[in-house]
């Protein structure tokens, strides 16, 4: 009875120390976000209105993605427009042929890891650098992100010491965070200087101007875009929202959300292309229409990647991004699996309690508790349920619809206080790995009540 | 008022005696209750494992069960909360039109929000930890979740206020989950015990003596843990000390 | 390739129920009882400094003494005797890179988060991330609320670019220890005038 994620969360659960401080690390950036929406009289008004924008804006995103390239182009974008992943990394490769460019420097995307740019573009003989310190660690190590907002967590100090010691030239054991960060400011300095093209994702689209809004703490959006002339923005279609009214909305949820900061330090707008420059959309489906079709699991679409899921998460912080079989983990990365391939990603399901906490950090409300709870029901039909689940919910079924054979297990259940210890605690019982199993009461409350037990103290 | 007592499967086989509390408070509180014999399960935790439609007959079972009564009350706040969210729609599944979901509580809800309890003859103390249990926290809505801007409040401290000398508190982290989950404790194990080792310490570090909530399916989890480790710390459903004394 | 029309018409066909805009008035933002107070207060919370300046100080000593070894200052602001070159007449922003100081315009404080709407009012955005030090200067009269506020007011420029700061560049990748200084400026102080 298990999964790839339980026994990925056993292995990363081994080390007691590291998994204390993931989870506590994350547990202290929740903390951070709740004093954020506390600090805001209005804050739950907030999110209804950021859930009731994104729900006008996905079931009018026809409307809106027209209005958003007509404005684009007219601002002087060149506006591209994908349908899967590999024509996004084409459009990329070739917009970089086009202009001769062998080098490419990036900000955060999900959506380029997504579509597996990187590998594509290198093969393709591309230098394609990750400008974000944490992304640019884990490009240098050769592994994933692990969170979606704080993509390194898994790392500790040490380790990217020793890894800027072999790939940066820095000092010998020395792994202060600020050193360190010091080291990539320099070495990146330098990417960002020699680089033909400078590429983002997209926080928010706004369909009334046209506007790419862009995120960032570290302010290397800004360095990749300023230095190169060229700018292509990789985007979903579902990050558009209607006007740079409703855009407020969204950029107060935002990082108060992902990190408990009032505001990222740098939220930039850019419009137009830099004079004597070019600056591109690429625009992805890559499966959001078909989700937008999907009455269950539509919400999904309202996401605006802010990692607040995965903080307050009890499993997450407990197991590590990297226990999920898809790119992105937590509560929306196991619905977003889901809906990319049921089959290759039912794994992630088991990830979940059903506590309802990321429902209700959610900026947008997104019903993501809801959905998980949703996704188990149909895994049987992929194939995917689990035998030894099934065989229980069965038999419990079997055991319920007979009210008499109930009562007679109830009777016997105490039977079972009795059995040697080693038949109860072998191997086949998870839950005795960690717990003692509850003992049966001597008699049942229903054998109380029908044997006039239940009385009132007179 | 004529309420039927639904007394879910685990309390009914392994804690009766909240079952009992549960009967002598609502008889105490003048309230005509009644127990139908052929209660059997709600289907949660077939449900929450991904096998819904094996709730639906349970569910239509219950549903006739108990309809003919002015409430239903129930000592656990999950299992009311699954019948509450989700009978009307597996029943739709059937035809059948859901009577229950809009008059089933919890026993504390009911207390609280219908009966509007404000006294209490009991004794009680002991220094208490009070467990906010998911399912109570967020679909029940017995107290403020943690994640929510709104007024604080909760259902179960208020009660508990009414018991005389009994003190309460509550853990660090304060609803977050214990790790139980249903079918979740026996597919995700390692975390499920994590989730219930860390609940217990930070329960324990309030200097409690007692750990107490509404809903026993939490506490049968996390005393499963105290079980193994030999912690200091025992447990007691709400009910069982709303009740002390009758 | 696919085409807009592809696209769209795939959305269309999948779109089965419409929902309504909501009204965004209907929100009302946070209201400080002094909102230059507290954007001050925000500056510094998020690293940077914000302060006003008194009618008897010069903005030109302020820097001075507080930005002592600053070499390479970029302005383009009259006022500012100090800057040693106007980053307007650099062709190639490739060339801002050493900058130590940069003194830009700002148009609009936020109280709520600290943010600085900056519309692009040089010839090269890089100065506002690449020099190692910036200071904003802004109209004290000219701090709101909050972003709706903000976003009521902002205009754009013939640039094509604009951009709300916050406090200086950090990261916390490396085990969520704050460093200020990632790629853009180490500090950031709002003069406030």
């Amino acid at each position: 009875m298990s999964t790839k994620h339980t026994k990925a969360a056993e292995r990363f659960l081994s080390d007691k120390q590291q998994e204390t401080w993931h989870n506590e690390t994350l547990w202290f950036v929740r903390e951070k976000r709740d004093r954020m929406a506390f600090s805001l009289p209005e804050w739950e008004d907030l999110r209804e209105m950021a859930n009731k924008i994104k729900m006008h804006t996905i079931t009018h995103l026809d409307k809106y993605l027209d209005q958003f390239s007509e404005k684009a182009e007219a601002n002087g974008v060149i506006v591209h427009w994908a349908k899967d992943a590999a024509e996004h990394n084409q459009i990329v490769l070739d917009i970089l042929h086009g202009l001769n460019a062998k080098k490419m420097v990036k900000s955060k995307s999900m959506l380029t890891e997504e579509c597996h740019l990187n590998d594509f573009l290198i093969s393709h003989g591309i230098d394609v650098i990750e400008s974000d310190l944490g992304e640019r660690i884990l490009q240098l190590k050769g592994e994933m992100p692990s969170h979606i907002v704080l993509p390194a967590i898994h790392l500790k100090r040490q380790q990217v010491g020793e890894l800027f010691e072999d790939k940066l030239h820095t000092e010998k054991g020395n792994s202060d965070p600020t050193y360190l960060t010091r080291a990539a400011r320099q070495h990146l300095r330098n990417e960002f200087l020699t680089a033909d093209v400078g590429m983002t994702g997209c926080n928010f689209g706004v369909a009334e101007t046209g506007d790419v809004v862009v995120c960032t703490n570290e302010g290397n959006a800004d360095m990749g875009t300023s230095m190169p002339k060229v700018h292509i923005v990789s985007m979903g279609l579902e990050k558009i929202v209607p006007t740079v009214q409703s855009l407020g909305v969204f950029t107060r949820l935002l990082a108060r959300s992902a990190t408990g900061q009032p505001s990222t330090t740098y939220t930039s707008h850019f419009r137009k292309p830099v004079d004597g420059g070019q600056m591109h959309y690429i625009i992805v489906d890559n499966g959001r229409s078909d989700i937008l079709g999907n009455k269950e699991h539509i919400q999904t679409l309202k996401c605006i990647r802010c990692g607040a899921c995965m903080n307050t998460c009890p499993v997450y912080r407990r197991s590590g991004g990297f226990s999920y079989t898809y790119f992105i983990p937590g509560p929306i990365g196991i619905n977003l699996g889901m809906l990319r391939h049921p089959k290759e990603y039912s794994d992630n399901v088991s990830a979940c309690s059903l506590c309802y906490s990321c429902n209700n950090v959610c900026p947008v409300k997104i019903d993501l508790a809801d959905q998980i709870y949703r996704w188990r029901q149909n895994l049987d039909s992929y194939g995917k349920a689990d035998p030894l689940k099934k065989t229980m919910s069965a038999g419990l079924k079997f055991l319920f619809e007979r009210p008499g054979l109930y009562n007679f297990a109830l009777k016997f259940a105490p039977l079972v206080n009795h059995m040697p210890h080693f038949m109860v605690y072998n191997g086949l019982n998870e839950w005795g790995k960690g717990r003692e199993l509850p003992r049966f009461a001597k008699e049942s409350f229903t054998s109380m009540w029908k044997s006039g037990k239940v009385k009132p103290k007179k | 008022m004529k309420v039927g007592l639904f007394i879910p499967c685990y309390v009914n086989a392994v804690f009766p005696e909240v079952g009992v509390a549960s009967y002598k408070l609502l008889d105490h509180l003048g309230v005509e209750v009644d127990y139908p014999m052929d209660q059997t399960c709600c289907g949660q935790s077939m449900a929450n494992g991904g096998f819904e439609d094996k709730a639906v007959p349970l569910a239509k079972k219950f549903d006739q069960l108990f309809e003919k009564y002015d409430y239903v009350v129930a000592p656990s706040a999950s299992c009311v909360a699954f019948v509450k969210e989700n009978y009307p729609r597996l029943l739709k599944k059937e035809d059948h039109l859901c009577q229950t979901s809009g008059k089933i509580y919890d026993i504390c809800e009911f207390l609280h929000d219908v009966l509007k309890v404000d006294r209490l003859p009991g004794k009680f103390p002991h220094k208490v930890s009070v467990h906010n249990s998911c399912h109570g926290v967020r679909e029940l809505h017995l107290s403020s979740a943690s994640e929510l801007n709104i007024p604080k409040y909760s259902k179960v401290k208020d009660l508990l206020s009414l018991v005389e000398g009994v003190e309460v508190l509550e853990p660090q982290k304060v609803d977050e989950c214990c790790g139980f989950g249903g079918m979740f404790s026996v597919e995700e194990s390692a975390i499920s015990s994590c989730m219930g080792e860390d609940k217990v310490k930070n329960h324990i570090a309030t200097g409690a003596e007692y750990i107490t909530g509404a809903d026993s399916s939490c506490l049968m989890h996390m005393e499963g843990v105290v079980d193994r480790q030999k912690l200091p710390i025992k447990f007691i459903h709400v009910v069982e000390i709303l009740a002390a004394g009758l | 390739m696919s085409n807009k029309k592809d696209i769209l018409y795939s959305l269309q066909r999948n779109i089965s129920e419409r929902y309504d805009m909501p009204d965004i008035d209907l929100l009302e933002g946070i209201v400080y009882p002094d909102p230059l107070e507290k954007f001050i207060e925000v500056s510094k919370a998020v690293g940077g400094d914000a302060l006003v300046l008194k009618p008897e100080e010069d903005i030109n000593e302020f820097i001075k003494t507080h930005y002592p070894e600053a070499k390479t200052i970029a302005s383009n602001l009259r006022e500012i005797e100090v800057a040693t070159f106007n980053p307007d007449e650099v062709e190639d922003p490739h060339s801002l890179n050493g900058t130590d100081l940069a003194i830009v315009q700002g148009e609009i404080g936020v109280a709520e988060n600290g943010c600085v709407w900056i519309p692009q009012n040089v010839k090269h955005k890089g100065i506002y991330f690449i020099a190692e030090y910036l200071v904003i200067v802004l109209d004290k009269t000219k701090v709101v609320n909050n972003m709706h506020e903000a976003y009521r007011q902002i205009n754009f420029g013939e640039k094509g670019f604009g951009v709300f700061i916050s406090g200086p560049s950090k990261t916390a990748d490396i085990e969520q220890a704050l460093v200020v200084g990632a790629h853009g400026a180490k500090g950031v102080t709002v003069i406030l005038k």
